[in-house]
């Protein structure tokens, strides 16, 4: 079953099999191509083009229905196709009229397909380089790249430099062989067995190649009793070592980029021509012979027309400023060629920096993620949340690299789609996790929406001390607490210790007041946010906070626990000692262990948020590590610090 | 050494001549050159007759006019212009030239011209 279209050939509408119109597409896109240079390149393809509308016109009339594969390939086979002309035509010659009809034409012709090294206009990635070299030395361009991708320390320059001086020009592909894995020798992906035949050696020989580092790998691994720590056990130690590093991306990166051989003519393009060193060193020095030729000839040139020029100085002297405008402007245009690749190679690197910057915030963020992972219980209400936190990782920061990934190895493969169906699909998923995040900070910024403050509370008094110490409680775990995953997590959180189903936090603060009777009183407030007052309400109204000790010395606990049920909402306690005039008070340094945090918008109407949620409005802060006492206008002073 | 290269540099030498005596008997339509060169034993890729056609075209050797046609698109026919007429009377001297040349060495009887046997 297949589609026919039609379509509008030479003025006459033409039904025709699709695949059939892809091949003449091609065919006429490859006639194009060969006759690139060529004076009269339009009329040539039209009169052909006029051609083969006659002869389907024909084979309309014999009473088929529509054009099919068979059809084009019988015109093409009888108009020839671009590699049939070059055995025929030697080379596309130029016009008669050009090099004057009587004048013979130079000796030394190139030989078909294989001539000077050229930058290939027609298949690059970024100048062609690679696909030139791959042409002029009759390899596939595929390998040509990995081996410029995987040594790229060393032949960076060497690309550079290429670009700069070889010339670009649409090469006809000189490919007799393609690089293919093989579906028949197969272990993983059949690379290795592709390899061999390409090489025309045996299959061990690569595997083993491929295999070794892992090997050695697994073996040193294995001798590592520490093998599953942390740090994340053998396979990065596989990858590390450099040459086995490389071998495995080679590995991959072939397995992703190389097509596997199928079809009959696809094994038999997989075998080839015999491709080996001696044939590349062949080409090599045939390639030299000639250029020796043509230098020589070139030289004899240079004489005559030094002759010539020394006869005709004075008549010529017009002709030879014009001439030397012309080279100067060649020259000019020779450096603003090499800014250009400058430009371009800058270019390349910076996209390469953000390609990369990219990657790692993901990974980072994937191993935060995980380490906070067990947080976001305690920060996202529902499912819903979760969902979204999800979408938006994914989304935001694995499409855009998933993205790179394919349009680098469709580069490397050639393929070029004229369909941008991919780009849109990875843009419209790109914005949907944009889209996602701008959803999840707007439903979890609305659970912090409202605040509440519950009414102060006295929770102790001490009476008949002239001294009084405040310590907050040192604990073990928090010691164990404070690094999870491999990731430190400092003092200055709020959050302090992951249980499986609650965490601690540290927004405690601190103040001193005057008493105004001859006690000390202990107050707490407590408040939290929430979406809605009353749900934030509720939310203070869970927190327990209560001294652990109160006699001469009051000891606070390091904070209060919530649970996942209950969520972080912002949740605060504050703590007013209220001291008697006169009467003494310390302070530990534990004290600094407490943090206070805001969450709160300025913008928004229903925030009821005040000045004084500040830690600093209140300047009967006590410092860690000070000694107060209490003066009668309501102000402590410092009196020792220890 | 190429045989198959060597050959076709032969055979590509003596095309042009070729296809002008063709045309200069009469307007011709590429196919029918292509025809009638595969009847002399002479085959050739249409695909390589239009560029030399249009070559010789472009160098004003040839001229055409538009025929229409009821299998197709409008048809070429070219015809030799007096340029042409010249070019191809130079072609044919050097060809006799060689002919008897490359009989004489390789030892089969001389051709003689054919305005000569008149």
């Amino acid at each position: 079953m297949k589609k026919v279209i039609n379509i509008n050939f030479q003025g006459r509408v033409i039904p025709i099999e699709e695949t059939a119109y892809e091949l003449l597409k091609q065919y006429i896109e490859s006639l194009r191509i060969y006759f690139k240079n060529e004076e009269g390149r339009d009329e040539i393809i039209n009169d052909i083009e006029g051609r083969i509308a006659e002869l389907f016109s024909e084979r309309l009339k014999s009473g088929v229905t529509c054009i099919t594969d068979i059809d084009v390939n019988a015109v093409i086979a009888s108009m020839g196709r671009p590699s049939d002309f070059e055995a025929v035509d030697g080379e596309p010659a130029p016009s008669p009229s050009a090099s004057g009809a009587q004048s013979a034409q130079p000796v030394v012709a190139p030989i078909a397909g294989r001539q000077r090294l050229y930058r290939n206009a027609d298949d690059k990635i970024l100048a062609g380089v690679c696909s030139g070299l791959a042409n002029y030395l009759g390899i596939d361009p595929v390998i040509m790249r990995i081996v410029f991708v995987v040594f790229f320390g060393v032949l960076f320059w060497v690309y550079i430099l290429l670009w700069i001086i070889v010339p670009s020009k649409s090469v006809e592909a000189n490919i007799t062989k393609r690089l293919y894995r093989s579906a028949d020798q197969r272990v993983l992906g059949g690379v290795a067995g592709g390899i061999a035949a390409y090489f025309n050696i045996d299959v061990w020989i690569p595997r083993l190649i491929f295999a070794l580092p892992l090997i050695i790998g697994i073996i040193s691994g294995s001798l590592h009793s520490y093998m599953w720590d942390w740090d994340f056990g053998f396979v990065p130690r596989v990858v590390s070592g450099s040459f086995g590093g490389t071998m495995l991306i080679t590995y991959i990166i072939l397995w992703i980029a190389v097509p596997v051989a199928h079809s009959a003519s696809e094994k038999l393009e997989m075998r080839g021509e015999k491709v080996n060193f001696n044939s590349i060193a062949n080409t090599v020095k045939e390639d030299l012979e000639q250029f020796k030729v043509k230098a020589e000839k070139w030289g004899e040139e240079v004489k005559a027309s030094a002759q010539d020029f020394g006869k005709k100085t004075s008549s010529q002297a017009k002709t030879f400023s014009s001439e030397a405008g012309a080279i100067a402007r060649r020259t000019g245009s020779g450096l603003g060629h090499a800014i250009g690749v400058l430009f371009r190679v800058f270019v390349i690197f910076i996209f390469t920096i953000i390609a990369v910057v990219l990657f790692s915030v993901f990974i980072a963020l994937l191993f935060g993620g995980v380490a906070i992972a067990p947080l976001s219980d305690f920060i996202l209400e529902n499912s819903f949340q979760n969902s979204l936190v999800w979408l938006t990782l994914f989304l935001v920061f694995m499409v855009p690299i998933v993205a790179l990934v394919t349009w680098g190895v469709r580069r490397i493969m050639g393929v070029r789609s004229k369909r941008h169906y991919l780009g849109y699909t990875f843009g419209g998923l790109w914005l949907i996790g944009l889209i996602c995040g701008i959803l999840l900070v707007v439903s979890v910024a609305r659970n912090f929406r409202n605040y509440a403050r519950l009414n102060e509370e006295r929770i102790g008094t001490i009476e008949n001390r002239e001294r009084v110490f405040v310590d907050v409680e040192a604990s073990d775990w928090k010691t164990h607490g404070n690094e999870f995953f491999g990731i430190e997590v400092d003092n200055d959180w709020p959050i302090y210790s992951v249980g499986d189903d609650s965490v601690m936090i540290n927004t405690v603060k601190l103040t001193m007041a005057k008493s105004n009777d001859s006690a000390y009183h202990i107050y707490r407030v407590r408040e939290s946010r929430g979406n809605g007052k009353s749900n934030a309400m509720k939310a203070a109204e869970r927190i327990q906070f209560s001294p652990l000790r109160m006699d001469s010395v009051i000891q606070l606990p390091q904070g209060f626990f919530i649970t996942a049920q209950e969520k972080f909402r912002n949740q605060r306690v504050w703590i007013v000692i209220e001291v008697p005039v006169g009467k003494k008070i310390g302070f530990s340094r534990n004290i600094e262990s407490y943090s206070w945090y805001n969450v709160h918008n300025r913008n928004n109407r229903w925030d009821d948020y005040t000045d004084q949620d500040d830690w600093d409005y209140y300047a009967d802060r006590p410092e860690p590590g000070q000694e107060y006492v209490m003066r009668a206008d309501g102000r402590p002073e410092k009196i020792a610090s220890f | 050494m190429n045989i198959e290269n060597t050959q076709s540099q032969m055979r590509k030498g003596i095309l042009e001549f070729c296809i002008l005596s063709i045309i200069r008997r009469g307007e011709a339509y590429p196919s029918d050159i292509v025809e009638e060169m595969k009847g002399a034993n002479l085959h050739i890729l249409e695909g390589t007759l239009y560029p030399l056609l249009t070559r010789l075209k472009n160098a004003s050797m040839l001229t055409y006019r538009w025929v229409e046609s009821n299998s197709g698109p409008p048809r070429k026919y070219f015809s030799l212009t007096p340029a042409g007429e010249k070019f191809y009377g130079e072609l044919e001297e050097t060809w006799y030239e060689l002919a008897n040349a490359v009989n004489a060495l390789t030892g089969v009887r001389p051709q003689t011209h054919p305005n000569n046997d008149l």
